[in-house]
């Protein structure tokens, strides 16, 4: 205990020491001037570091901030979440929660800074915002930086390329052959970072790019190469005849890993077990199984630039309803204004099939609207249209402009135990899918107004009117009108059609006896369904998105009464009369 | 409080009644401990994790030496909970081979095979059978709310006529479907409205609409079914199936068990569902054949499966020959002639049981009582009806019989595994230090090596073709592994090798669930 005491006070003495004084900084418009927690939002941050970073805006903000582990990953390192509102205002659990993660794949890192931003922003800008004071207020956030830890430090402190590894380290006998992980790829030159492998063949297909001369470009069909590829750097490691076949950049897929529409592996690439296989996914369902009250959610993974929705395959189609659909639609056609360059995408159409994705199971398993973005994008180079593709020289100009040729691996001669002479060389793993560190910043703040957008629209709700009618022989009818300020209704169409979540209650605390309660289902033409059951709490399915619902009561003598709403995703109100 | 204490009183009465029926799952569990501590050397049992409400869900491996490097079949009980026979089946099966344990033949079989036996995946529903009010339960001991209206347990069935069972109700009503069974009146069908048949009679499960939301009995204790709860077309949201997929405990533990053992290459499971009598895929016929010859069954009942169901999940997901079979199902009564019966007009599984279960001197019948009912005030109830559990398990006494069957089956089935063998080698001096090999393998079993959705899974062993060099020598022609998808059964493939240099070289063949065997081979 006293350790923990000491730590604290060594914490705060830091924090302060490292403030900036007051007097000699000057505001930039939307971002906080002199942080408590002093970040850098323009580099990336191992496990180590999201986990330092995490206690010290726990330690800084008490009241607005708390740390918890969701669970340990496969390796043991803990799942962090921060949970962000205004603890000195109503109960966390009654509030609409707005869920972030990032990082499920291993080497789309940027979701974990993206996320831990938006922690750093909400708290720091809480005192001098008042938009922010007023979200805090209505909404919690859960925000957990990366719920694949292992992934991310194999990723960054093991050599990779830009696309590896994908899943997390659980090992996986990919070929079948009985041996796991037995020839993976080589850092031949020893440089952290996996590139290309070239040869010179006057048979080969390719030729240096004459626009700059570190591209390699296919030959037109009638004209000779000079070079030929081959492949990611590496070895034949177990002699079978292949290279880099069994490694642990694809083990499994955690996004196929999710209780909605899960199949096998043989059927959709990358699935482990069943559902929930990957124990960070499991520690992540388990908590939003306990949180009932998070209606929005939000996943980051890299690149492209998109803003995706599911369904993730063609057979939930249906599921994902018109009603649903409209409320998706508005959201994200605000995202893509926020953040130019990103396109709203519908993954199963537009990307590709997938089973058992996330964002899958948060709709269609939770009944929570969930994006997942897709961060980066080549876009945001020369802020016009380009690609990632190797023949699209914007890349190589960018890192050559920009980057001043950081981004790149020049290519140097190796003489290799299988191939003979070839040539390493290429982009590092950090271009490409990573944000450049002068951009990061920049687009972490996009992002996450998008969710700030996103968790205003969670249900708000409020009793909008209440009137009495007195009906004689001492009966007095009781009408109550509830409404929903924002866009999302407190259960999504998905939701009503399974029930995944108990109706929503509304109920008249009385002195006086209730001898009815019925829901209106047209209050000017007086048409009402009646209650069967204990009539002071009426059951509402759902209240709409910029909607209201009315109820009636029938009370039989006089007396105090307040009106309470409870809704696990919309929150409560209360009115006294 | 008091009339708590009288029926504590009464209990290890009931309990000891019911003793003399199926084994408690105590005495479940003693049993199993009895074996590993009279044959050590051939059986084992772990605990791979506890349910919900408490209970060891039990591995039980036959086998010595290393079982996990031998071919192994899987069998499974108390796939349902109300199917105490499938339970017995699982532990008599060890039972019974291990007393033979003294036999060549039985310390062969178990030398060169292995079994994982789970006697029991659902202990949590299973003990509604010896508790003071039975009733046929399949869920474990999660609170869920079945009926999803936000509230948990909240309409259970309950006991009207307080004979300690529940049974069925019928009400009396003009709007009711059933009418009574023109052979057997105790019997209620539904009418059949398409030939002008008009019903007199609504039928519901003994209970009260605690909740008054108009359902009967539609969210009682009872949680999730094993039988619900797997991965194949899981019924999402629907009662007893979860909220997602392998949501339980005991469904992990089993599946975390089997998705590491590679050895296994079937499973056989005691359920309601049967592909082993009734079988329409061709590759396992010969299992089918097997299975009905040793029985000597007929008539066997064959339920579609619904969904999330545990046969289904070993087929298409573990990508496993998977057979499942109720064990015993109620046969196909004669009419007793001496009694003046004729041959039902109208098919109905209740009728059949009740003439069934009288020529087997048994009576499991509540005879219809009229009963006061709150939530019919005017109108005539009757509660009465088959006992639970005995439509799906014989009279125990009958089991050792059903269990010895079963034992020869499970044996014999081992003989029908595939079985990669090397038929022939040739070795040919090409020149000096040069040696051609070309070996033949075939599939001497009867089954295929790879079941049809064991390609491309994972968590399948391919059927692997090594040849292993030494340092000094060289391969020059043909390929070093050979990764097999699958091979049928009396099929052959040929390899081939051109090697340079001296001594012997090793051919490996096979897989962990067909057995890894390895051969010398000298180079010429």
């Amino acid at each position: 205990m006293k350790k923990i005491y000491s730590f604290s006070i060594a914490l705060i003495l830091s924090i302060s020491l490292m403030a900036q004084e007051a007097n000699q900084v000057f505001k930039a418009a939307g971002t906080p001037v002199n942080p408590k927690v002093q970040a850098s939002w323009n580099r990336y941050y191992d496990h180590a570091g999201i986990t330092a970073l995490c206690k010290k805006i726990a330690a800084a903000y008490p009241d607005l901030a708390k740390l918890t582990s969701l669970g340990k990953s496969y390796a043991g390192r803990d799942l962090w979440c921060l949970t962000i509102t205004d603890f000195k205002k109503g109960n966390e659990l009654q509030k609409p929660g707005m869920y972030i993660d990032g990082n499920i794949h291993s080497n789309e890192i940027q979701g974990a800074e993206f996320a831990l931003y938006t922690a750093w922003y909400l708290t720091e800008s809480f005192g001098d915002t008042k938009f922010i004071q007023e979200l805090l207020t209505d909404k919690v956030f859960y925000i957990v930086p990366s719920i694949n830890p292992d992934g991310r430090d194999s990723y960054m402190h093991q050599p990779n390329t830009a696309s590896s590894p994908r899943s997390g380290v659980k090992p996986v006998d990919n070929d079948g052959d009985g041996l796991v992980n037995e020839d993976w790829y080589d850092d031949l030159d020893g440089d952290g970072h996996i590139t290309m492998m070239r040869r010179k063949n006057i048979n080969g297909r390719y030729k240096l790019d004459p626009r700059d001369s570190r591209n390699m470009v296919m030959v037109g069909a009638d004209e000779q190469g000079d070079y030929e590829l081959l492949g990611m750097e590496g070895i034949d490691n177990d002699g079978d005849g292949r290279v880099n076949e069994d490694g642990y950049a694809f083990e499994y897929d955690p996004n196929r890993d999710w209780g909605w529409g899960w199949q096998p592996n043989y059927i959709q690439n990358g699935a482990y077990k069943y559902p929930f296989s990957i124990p960070e996914n499991r520690a992540v369902m388990e908590f939003v199984m306990k949180h009932p009250n998070i209606a929005a959610a939000q996943s980051y993974h890299n690149a492209g630039g998109m803003i995706l929705r599911g369904p993730g395959a063609s057979a939930d189609v249906t599921t994902y309803n018109s009603q649903d659909v409209a409320i998706y639609d508005a959201i994200a056609k605000k995202g893509e204004e926020l953040m130019p360059g990103y396109k709203y995408l519908v993954v199963y159409k537009d990307l590709y099939s997938a089973y058992g994705g996330e964002l899958d199971w948060f709709y269609a398993g939770r009944g929570i609207y969930t994006y997942s973005n897709e961060l980066w994008t080549p876009y945001l180079m020369f802020m016009k249209e380009s690609t990632r593709s190797p023949f699209d020289n914007s890349s190589y100009n960018f890192d050559k402009y920009l980057l001043f040729k950081d981004g790149f691996v020049d290519w140097k001669e190796y003489d290799h135990p299988q191939y003979g002479k070839v040539e390493i060389g290429g982009f590092k793993k950090n271009f490409g899918r990573a944000h450049p560190g002068f951009l990061l910043e920049s687009d972490a703040h996009r992002n996450m107004a998008f969710s700030i957008y996103h968790s205003y629209h969670t249900p708000k709700l409020s009793i909008s009117e209440i009137k009495e009618k007195d009906l004689g022989d001492g009966l007095t009818e009781v009408t109550a009108v509830i409404a929903n300020e924002r866009l999302m209704p407190t259960h999504s169409s998905q939701d009503v059609k399974n029930k995944i979540e108990r109706p929503d209650y509304i109920t008249l605390n009385t002195t006086a006896k209730i001898v009815a309660g019925m829901i209106m289902t047209d209050k000017d033409l007086n048409l009402s369904k009646i209650q069967k059951n204990n009539p002071s709490t009426i059951e509402v399915n759902n209240i709409p998105g910029l909607g209201t619902v009315t109820v009636k009561w029938i009370v039989e003598g006089k007396g105090k009464y307040t009106v309470n709403v409870d809704s696990k995703k919309g929150g409560i109100a209360t009115n006294i009369k | 409080m008091k009339k708590l204490f009288l029926m504590a009183c009464f209990l290890p009465l009931i309990g000891q009644i019911k003793a003399q029926q199926y084994p408690t799952l105590q005495e479940q569990q003693n049993r199993l401990t009895l074996l590993v501590k009279n044959n050590p050397k051939w059986v084992s049992i772990q605990s791979l994790a506890k349910t919900s409400g408490g209970k060891d869900i039990w591995v039980v491996t036959l086998g010595t030496g290393k079982p996990e490097t031998k071919p192994a079949i899987a069998v499974i009980g108390g796939v349902e909970g109300t199917h105490l026979l499938g339970t017995e089946l699982v532990i008599q099966f060890a039972e019974k081979l291990l007393k033979q344990i003294d036999k060549d033949s039985v310390q062969k079989l178990l030398s060169e095979n292995t079994y994982y036996l789970f006697p029991n995946m659902s202990p949590d529903a299973m003990e509604t059978y010896f508790s003071k009010l039975a009733f046929e339960r399949l869920g474990n001991a999660n609170n869920t709310d079945d009926d999803r209206d936000g509230k948990t347990n909240e309409d259970t069935f309950d006991d009207l006529d307080g004979n300690g069972k529940i049974t069925m109700m019928r009400i009396e009503s003009p709007v009711g479907i059933y009418k009574l069974h023109p052979d057997d009146p105790r019997v209620l069908i539904k009418a059949d409205i398409s030939k002008g048949e008009k019903g007199k009679y609504l039928l519901l499960s003994e209970g009260i609409d605690n909740d008054k939301d108009g359902q009967f009995n539609e969210d009682g204790v009872g949680g999730i079914h094993f039988n619900k709860n797997l991965t194949y077309k899981h019924k999402t949201f629907s009662a007893g199936a979860g909220e997602f997929p392998v949501s339980e405990i005991e469904t992990r533990a089993l599946l975390d068990f089997l998705y590491d053992a590679f050895n296994v290459y079937a499973v056989v499971s005691f359920s309601s569902l049967n592909n082993l009598s009734a079988n329409d895929d061709k590759i396992t016929t010969v299992v089918s054949e097997l299975y009905n010859k040793t029985m000597g069954a007929k008539d066997a009942p064959k339920p579609t499966a619904e969904g999330g169901d545990f046969m289904s999940w070993a087929y298409q997901h573990y990508g496993r020959f998977s057979f499942s079979t109720p064990g015993w199902w109620v046969p196909k009564a004669k009419p007793d002639t001496a009694k003046k019966e004729k041959a039902f007009t109208v098919v109905d599984a209740t009728a059949n049981y009740l003439r069934w279960s009288a020529q087997q001197g048994l009576n499991h019948f509540t005879e219809w009582k009229t009963v006061q009912h709150p939530d019919f005030p005017n109108q005539v109830v009757q509660v009465g009806g088959v006992d639970p559990y005995v439509m799906i398990n014989p009279p125990y006494k009958m089991v050792d019989s059903i269990a010895s069957k079963h034992t020869m089956f499970l044996t014999k089935l081992v003989s029908l595994k595939p079985q990669v063998v090397i038929q022939k080698i040739e070795t040919q001096k090409l020149s000096n230090g040069l040696t051609k090999i070309t070996i033949d393998v075939s599939n001497a079993g009867m089954l295929p090596t790879h079941s049809k959705f064991a390609d491309r899974n994972y968590f399948v062993k391919r059927l692997k073709v090594a040849l292993q060099l030494n340092d000094k020598q060289q391969l020059i022609g043909g390929k070093k592994l050979e990764l097999l998808n699958n091979m049928e059964p009396h099929t052959m493939q040929q390899f081939s090798w051109i090697v340079k240099g001296t001594g012997s070289v090793t051919v490996e063949t096979g897989s962990p669930a067909i057995g890894l065997t390895t051969k010398a081979i000298s180079l010429q």
